[in-house]
């Protein structure tokens, strides 16, 4: 039955249409021949927050390309409500692992960029854009630069130019990566809030990382990778109440399954 | 046949030449940077007078330089060193500069490492500091080699008066071709002249591309690179970085900063540093110490009627200045709106961009003095009889604009490869649209590339417009000729050999140029360190 499915086109389209974002079937290999992954399979449901999580170098940051349409799978497809993927739209949005702001513009200006190319006027756009900076804490911090601000508040100006976009979906590779543990922290703590209120149109998240702990505190749905090339080695559902505690014996019941499936990564012999 | 072996010979002495005094450029280079960085005041004069000499076009003091030589060394000597002189000082700022900023910026570590073996000075040199200003020399020597070439023709064969000097090489050669019409021969040489060259850029790129892969050290490396990362695309983006003209600004200016490693020497050690120290000043000392006598020997011998004459025609020579000013101008703006479109084109698609970069460096390099008369002889007729009065005019904008193009659209290309891969992900994921890219993104993200690019390019503007607004009999019977402007004036009064005059119009150039370099270049790229450096804007990229 299952092979029918990938096989049948339409039936694909209409079953990843349930889905706000649903990647099929996905082979990819880069142009010197390193082949990442095999027949990756990864469904977002209506407003749920999808985790990746693997070791460095599995191909984390190459699966999020592929998921935004910046790259292009040999095989395989991803369907945004069950419309194919073929390249970057502003209806995905990716938040970079390497902080990315614009020095020459302010941060209000970094997150007005959103808004100019869809056709509103500048009074809108800069009040969706104060908007933006708001529901990420920086209100008052507008006109600052990139570099008078700490590495969490940059994060927090790229999160609002990429929600002043209005993406339904959010791609988010390691996010907190190039944070201290402080700031990462209070960071983690927002963003369930920030992403899901009832203001934003975002009808789902995927973030991949390499920190279980992070992944069990924010993740609906997780996707564990591994392998090379990659395949998805496990799945595992996390259905604790929000906010989470790392310490309760259920969390590291699902870290403990994480772990198991991390064991070192088989390569397959070519 | 005879006349064939001729030509590839003065094609050779040539090309001899121009590479002859670029390897003594890096040869010199790599004990003036050394001095340099060991000894600050040494480090601030040469510094401060390379940036002056770099913006002050050579041709503009050659007046002067051709006097020294060819009356006080005299002979096929002078001449000969009258010409390597002008060739020189096309080529050698570039490498100087690279240089010394490759020295100053030789990780710590490494030389930690050299302290602690206590390697001696010519060990320093050979393992660590001259295997470290490869790549940097790799970059700077494309531009050099365009510059040395540039000036051949009027570096070979020049008139002072009624004298006219030669010394051999394919300039004089093709002088005397031209002269007695040999038209055969004439593209025969063209199409030699044209062989060497691309030879000679072939060559550079296969060095610049052995020095990045193999000399560069990998921590500078960006960790991601747009699109797919291979070791020959990370390698040429590196040569990039090497070329990047803020880590150059940004690297002696922050590593004036940094204070040193304490220094615990015994006693000799310290003798030995002060020693070096002392070297360094008084090589300094020694160099201001030529230009001033320079000077005052220059001063001493204008007599003092003719000073009241240099005086009074000061006003005109600041008028005749507008005009070039504005002829610049006019050259900047074709540059750079041409520099923006394919620039951007050629660093968004690689395969033309595999071709039209060499096509780009290869013209580039090949000299437009040399092949302008034929082009003026084939085009004047149709050309006047469409701009009428304005003909000359548009000959001497064209020249100035192919000999100049080039740096502002290397720099913008190079700016552009040089934005981190994350900026285009950004622009692709909302959908920006051409202009908007341009204006909010790649404009500004290669800012201090565009600065660098302009001033280069205004640079050099100057040597195009000091062949084209005098050049008589361009062709025979025809003059190439503008109405104001001083560099046809510093000419008119070269060729007539009033040196004096020429040499007073080519001071008051110098000191504008270099007033304006100071006042503009370098707070355009204050500016642009404090806030234009797209590398920045990536965390950790
Ligand atoms: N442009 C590229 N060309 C070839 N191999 C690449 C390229 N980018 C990444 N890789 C390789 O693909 C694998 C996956 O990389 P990446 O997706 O960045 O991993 P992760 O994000 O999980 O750390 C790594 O082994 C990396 O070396
Ligand atoms: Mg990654």
């Amino acid at each position: 039955m299952d092979e029918d499915l990938i096989k049948d086109n339409a039936m694909q389209r209409a079953r990843a249409a349930q889905y706000v974002l649903s990647a099929v079937g996905i082979d990819f290999s880069y142009e010197n021949g390193y082949k990442v992954f095999e027949n990756i399979n990864i469904d977002v449901g209506q407003n749920e927050f999808v985790a990746i999580v693997g070791p460095s170098g599995i191909g984390k940051s190459t699966l999020l390309r592929i998921l935004g349409g910046f790259l292009k799978p040999d095989r395989g497809s991803v369907y945004l409500f069950g419309k194919p993927i073929i390249r970057p739209t502003p209806d995905i949005i990716l938040i970079h692992q390497s902080i990315v702001t614009f020095p020459w513009l302010t941060a209000l200006e970094n997150v007005m960029l959103s808004l100019k190319v869809r056709n509103v006027s500048d009074e809108e756009a800069e009040k969706a854009a104060r908007n933006a900076l708001e529901m990420v804490g920086l209100q008052g911090f507008e006109d600052l630069y990139p570099k008078e601000m700490s590495g969490g508040m940059r994060q927090r100006v790229a999160i609002a130019r990429a929600l002043a976009a209005s993406p339904l979906v959010f791609l988010m590779d390691e996010p907190f990566a190039h944070l201290d543990e402080l700031t990462a922290e209070g960071l983690r703590q927002d963003i369930y809030n920030i992403l899901f209120s009832p203001d934003t149109p975002l009808k789902g998240v995927v973030l991949v990382s390499h920190n279980l702990t992070e992944v069990v505190e924010l993740a609906d749905e997780i996707y564990v990778l591994n392998n090379v090339p990659a395949t998805v080695v496990g799945k595992v559902h996390v259905d604790l109440p929000r906010p989470r505690n790392p310490r309760s014996e259920e969390f590291n019941q699902i870290l403990d399954a994480l772990y198991n499936y991390l064991t070192p990564p088989k390569v397959k012999k070519l | 046949m005879n006349e064939i072996l001729l030509i590839t010979l003065a094609t050779l002495a040539t090309a001899g030449r121009v590479l002859g005094l670029i390897l003594i450029s890096i040869f010199t280079g790599w004990f003036l940077a050394y001095a340099a960085i060991k000894g600050k005041i040494f480090e601030n004069i040469y510094i401060s007078l390379i940036e002056v000499f770099e913006s002050v076009p050579v041709i503009s003091f050659f007046p002067i330089v051709l006097i020294i030589f060819v009356t006080r060394i005299g002979g096929p000597l002078g001449v000969e060193m009258a010409a390597d002189f002008l060739v020189f000082t096309a080529v050698v700022w570039n490498i100087w500069i690279g240089e010394y900023q490759a020295f100053k910026t030789v990780p710590r570590e490494m030389l930690e490492v050299a302290e602690n073996y206590q390697m001696s000075f010519l060990t320093k040199m050979r393992r660590i500091f001259i295997p470290f200003s490869y790549p940097r020399i790799a970059a700077n020597l494309f531009p050099s080699v365009s510059d040395g070439f540039f000036y051949i023709t009027v570096s070979e064969v020049f008139s002072v008066g009624i004298h006219t000097y030669q010394t051999f090489g394919i300039g004089t050669v093709l002088d005397s071709l031209v002269a007695s019409g040999q038209t055969r021969l004439i593209y025969i040489d063209l199409a030699i002249l044209a062989v060497v060259i691309i030879l000679i850029i072939i060559g550079l790129r296969e060095f610049s591309r052995y020095a990045v892969s193999k000399y560069t050290v990998d921590t500078d490396a960006p960790i991601i690179r747009r699109g797919r990362l291979n070791v020959k695309q990370t390698t040429r983006l590196l040569s990039v970085v090497a070329r990047n003209p803020l880590s150059r600004l940004a690297g002696y200016y922050r590593s004036r900063a940094i204070s040193r490693p304490p220094e615990v020497f015994e006693k000799h050690e310290i003798r030995k540093e002060k020693i070096s120290r002392y070297t360094s000043i008084a090589i300094g000392v020694i160099i201001l110490g030529l230009i001033l006598y320079s000077s005052v020997d220059l001063i001493i011998s204008v007599p003092h009627s003719e000073w009241g004459r240099l005086f009074s025609i000061t006003p005109r020579i600041v008028l005749y200045l507008l005009y070039d000013y504005l002829r610049v101008g006019v050259i900047l703006a074709i540059s750079f709106v041409i520099a923006i479109f394919l620039g951007y084109y050629l660093a968004m698609h690689s395969r033309a961009e595999g071709i039209g970069v060499p096509i780009i460096q290869a013209l580039s390099a090949y000299p437009p003095p040399i092949y302008l008369p034929f082009i003026f002889a084939a085009s004047f007729t149709a050309i006047h009889s469409v701009l009428g009065a304005f003909t000359d005019e548009f000959y001497v904008l064209s020249l100035g604009f192919v000999s100049t193009f080039y740096y502002i659209f290397y720099s913008f290309w190079m700016g552009v490869k040089a934005l981190p891969a994350e900026y285009f992900e950004v622009m692709k994921n909302l959908n920006m649209g051409y202009f908007s890219r341009m204006r909010s993104i790649i404009l500004p993200g290669t800012f201090p590339y565009l600065i660098s690019g302009i001033s280069s390019t205004i640079n050099s503007a100057w040597g195009g417009l000091m062949i084209g607004e005098y050049w008589p009999d361009i062709v025979a019977g025809r003059s190439l000729e503008v109405h104001f402007g001083l560099m046809k004036f510093i000419d008119v009064q070269t060729n007539t050999g009033n040196i004096a005059l020429a040499g007073w119009g080519s001071f008051i150039f110098g000191i504008v140029v270099a007033i304006y370099s100071i006042l503009f270049t370098r707070r355009m790229m204050d500016l642009a360190r404090k806030r234009y450096v797209a590398e920045e804007g990536v965390f950790a990229a």
